[in-house]
């Protein structure tokens, strides 16, 4: 929610995704809100491309796990506002379990509560993406979202299909960076494959600029494992550490366009360089195709091997960031001007 | 009244000097028909909006369960005798109640989006929102009703000022528009009222009626004659639900003088109109009543009931709580203002049970008079603290006709729009739309899988 008076808010991100089906996503995530706690972005709308509750419950886990502790009971117990809803597809084709998923779902304490809470167990307790995904963006300034999408595009061409969602997403979105294809060409991406006729509409339709990450930068720009093993150590039980030893086996490093989508949403200075402008296809296998043209909408990102150990770095920092509590906007001033004292100074 | 055949026209009426009375649906008005139209004569479909401000504690309004509804809450627990009347919706959203980018006034926009499903302008002077859903419904039906909609409240009905934080008390006030700059603001006088129903379409001034109280003849006396000539025709069926019809607006009246009475003898200043009664609930069951004579004459098919208006400040004495009803909303978590809130919210719904009560009451052949409504009683707002504009309250109570299974209550996935309800009440009453407001999609009132 954004109040004049309040200057410019930091960007709003929309964030969809196949969030479970590996462990891109989730670092993507866990990116975003290391950016959000430094409030240089907000998550506005968070959804899965996956018909899954458990793929729901994974991003209610990390939005609980991120927002830190509730405020202590007393004077802005009150103004507690909700956590915001996850989005989940709803196509009917459910998807099953990964192994990602029932490692942070499954995980208990020793005394046999879940590791991780969530609120997440009924379909109704999903929001339907598509408004959801509206919604958020009629919140924001004109041209401050940024919409990151790192899985099929069913939910967002369904968003454009809505009364009135083109002129929408024209007017609020700044661009699209998708975390999806292969750049200028190579194989097929699952992401891609899972709804070819969305991804087709999507590049053909979508009425903002479009910068898409391939599999190529994902893989040339992995997160590190040993960040896993090192700076998550903070934390007694974080669902990010399990998600990442679950997806595969221990040590390796997780290929990562997801977080390259958000880092460039957000910072899109100095980490990257961008292709020329031209027009990504797509296959009916799948696969993506660049063509260069002048005018085009489409860019890809290239890597930066002079940015390389820095990107992987800037992962591995703002990935494994502590929560910071996010205070709600509407009574931030309340906030400020009842908080408690400060400390006394110590006794020398 | 002219019977030129042995079926009475469904429109017919009762007229005198200056009276035009409805009638109920009658067993006189279907015989002569052919077979295959007596199905269509049944009684027409309603479609009705009771509108509570200031949204309301939802962990007393909400119950536990979903599908087949038990025990209600606490605020509902009037409502435990209409339990299968009554179809709960949850997670209704109206994302153009929220600031989105307009600050502060959350009462102002939840108010203006109700029925309109539109960003609301912020503004005092231009108010701009959208033809209400209501509206639509009432143009479609104008010809087939003496009124195309009815606007009835219980509160202040100022159109102009600011009402909240910039936002024009035209949004605060009204529920139904008529175009994008044209609310239809609420009658809340009973004898305005009264006399919209059943005069000539004069609206006398408060004066003149007080100086015609002592000698006001009933209205019922001006139509005798039709009356008479109407009984002579029936059967001892229609003539019984005649006699329980008139005599319903004989009460009426009476408690419309009474009133009248009663206030000038209390406070010739007092700010209300003349005729409104000083206590909440007989005011509310006064306008109410003349709702559901009005339904019950097919006089309209369309009402928009607000109960007070948004963001009120109004106090409840009747149930002892004296500080105004939206500050104690703002309760920062602190029970004995939640306990207010409640108590507030607990006698609303008891109203509105009282008022559902007497439309199970009315008789439409083989049907209640609730059967053939879609009454929606809700708010703008759910958690009138936070201001929030999801998960709103809402019931909708009667079965359309029986096309909509009531007894339940069905929670939607989060962020469906408020509109897709308007839109599926529309499409039932005989409106087809592709889209309203920001809907996605007609809402199926089916149970959610």
């Amino acid at each position: 929610m954004q109040f004049p008076g309040q200057g410019k808010p930091s960007v709003g991100i929309v964030f969809d995704s196949d969030l479970g089906n590996g462990v891109d996503a989730a670092l993507a995530l866990a990116l975003l809100y290391g950016l959000e706690g430094k409030g240089e972005a907000r998550l506005v709308s968070n959804s899965t491309t996956i018909s899954n509750l458990k793929s729901a419950a994974f991003a209610d886990v990390l939005a609980r796990f991120y927002a830190g502790p509730p405020p202590a009971a007393g004077a802005f117990g009150g103004f507690q506002r909700p956590l915001p809803p996850i989005g989940m597809a709803g196509n009917g084709n459910l998807s099953g379990d990964t192994a990602v998923l029932k490692a942070v779902l499954d995980k208990t304490t020793a005394d046999g509560m879940p590791a991780y809470s969530h609120g997440i167990n009924r379909l109704n307790d999903t929001a339907d993406p598509v408004p959801l995904i509206r919604n958020a963006m009629t919140a924001q300034y004109d041209e401050n979202c940024m919409v990151v999408l790192a899985g099929p595009a069913t939910n967002l061409v369904k968003v454009m299909d809505l009364p009135g969602g083109l002129e929408l997403i024209g007017r609020k979105v700044k661009l699209l960076a998708l975390a999806a294809g292969s750049y200028p060409d190579g194989r097929a991406d699952p992401r891609v494959k899972a709804d070819v006729a969305a991804a087709k509409r999507l590049l053909a339709e979508w009425p903002t600029p479009i910068v898409a990450v391939g599999t190529e930068v994902g893989d040339g720009l992995p997160f590190p494992g040993s960040s896993i093993e090192k700076d998550f150590a903070w934390a007694p039980a974080h669902p990010i550490v399990d998600a990442y030893r679950a997806f595969q086996s221990m040590p390796y490093d997780a290929p990562a366009p997801a977080m390259a989508a958000v880092l460039y949403a957000v910072r899109p200075d100095g980490y990257f360089k961008l292709s020329a402008p031209g027009i990504i296809g797509v296959l009916e296998d799948g696969r993506t195709r660049f063509t260069p043209a002048a005018d085009g909408p489409h860019r890809y990102l290239v890597i930066d091997a002079a940015q390389k150990e820095r990107v992987i770095q800037t992962y591995a920092e703002l990935a494994s960031a502590k929560p910071v509590p996010r205070q709600n906007p509407r009574f931030r001033n309340n906030q400020k001007k009842n908080a408690a004292p400060a400390p006394p100074e110590p006794v020398k | 009244m002219t019977i030129t055949r042995k079926a009475l026209h469904r429109r017919s009426f009762l007229r005198g000097m200056g009276a035009v009375v409805g009638l109920p649906f009658l067993e006189a008005m279907v015989p002569a028909m052919a077979i295959g139209q007596a199905r269509a004569a049944r009684a027409p479909l309603r479609m009705a909006f009771a509108y509570v401000p200031n949204g309301i504690i939802m962990n007393q309004w909400n119950p536990e369960c979903e599908g087949k509804l038990g025990e209600l809450p606490r605020i509902l627990k009037a409502m435990e005798p209409h339990r299968d009347d009554i179809l709960m919706l949850g997670n209704l959203t109206h994302n153009t109640g929220r600031a989105l980018l307009d600050g502060a006034g959350d009462h102002g926009r939840c108010s203006g989006s109700y029925l309109t499903g539109i960003q609301v302008k912020k503004t005092t002077v231009d108010i701009k929102a959208g033809v209400s859903c209501d509206q639509i419904v009432a143009k479609h039906l104008a010809d087939k009703t003496r009124f195309p909609s009815l606007e009835v409240g219980l509160e202040d009905a100022r159109q102009a000022g600011d009402c909240d934080s910039g936002y024009s008390c035209a949004y605060t006030n009204n529920l139904a528009w008529k175009s994008e700059t044209e609310p239809l603001p609420p009658i809340l006088d009973p004898r305005a009222l009264f006399e919209r129903l059943f005069g000539n379409g004069v609206i006398l001034s408060p004066e003149t009626r007080a100086r015609q109280a002592d000698y006001r003849r009933s209205i019922l006396d001006f139509v005798s004659e039709d009356t008479r000539k109407l009984e002579a025709t029936l059967g001892p069926t229609d003539r019984r639900k005649l006699d329980e019809y008139l005599s319903s607006i004989r009460e009426v009246e009476g408690q419309i003088e009474r009133a009248e009475k009663t206030n000038a003898q209390i406070d010739p200043h007092m700010e209300k109109p003349y005729g409104v009664p000083a206590d909440f609930a007989e005011h509310f069951k006064l306008m109410t009543d003349m709702i559901t004579i009005a339904f019950q004459a097919d006089l309209t098919r369309v009402v928009t009931f607000m109960m007070t208006r948004e963001g009120t400040s109004r106090p409840y004495r009747e149930i002892g709580i004296s500080d105004g009803h939206h500050p104690c909303t703002h309760h920062q978590g602190k029970p004995e203002l939640i306990e207010k809130v409640t108590q507030i919210n607990t006698y609303h719904a008891t109203q509105m049970a009282g008022w559902v009560e007497k439309l199970k009451s009315v008789r439409e052949g083989d049907r209640r008079l609730l059967d053939n409504m879609m009454l929606v009683y809700g708010a703008g707002l759910s958690d009138g603290n936070m201001h929030l504009h999801e998960d709103l309250p809402t019931l909708m109570i009667g079965n359309a006709g029986g096309a909509i299974k009531t007894g339940r209550r069905v929670v939607y996935r989060k962020e469906t729009p408020m509109c897709n309800l308007h839109l599926a009440m529309m499409e039932r009453m005989g409106v087809h739309m592709e889209h309203f407001g920001d809907s996605t999609g007609q809402l199926s009132f089916a149970d959610l899988t």
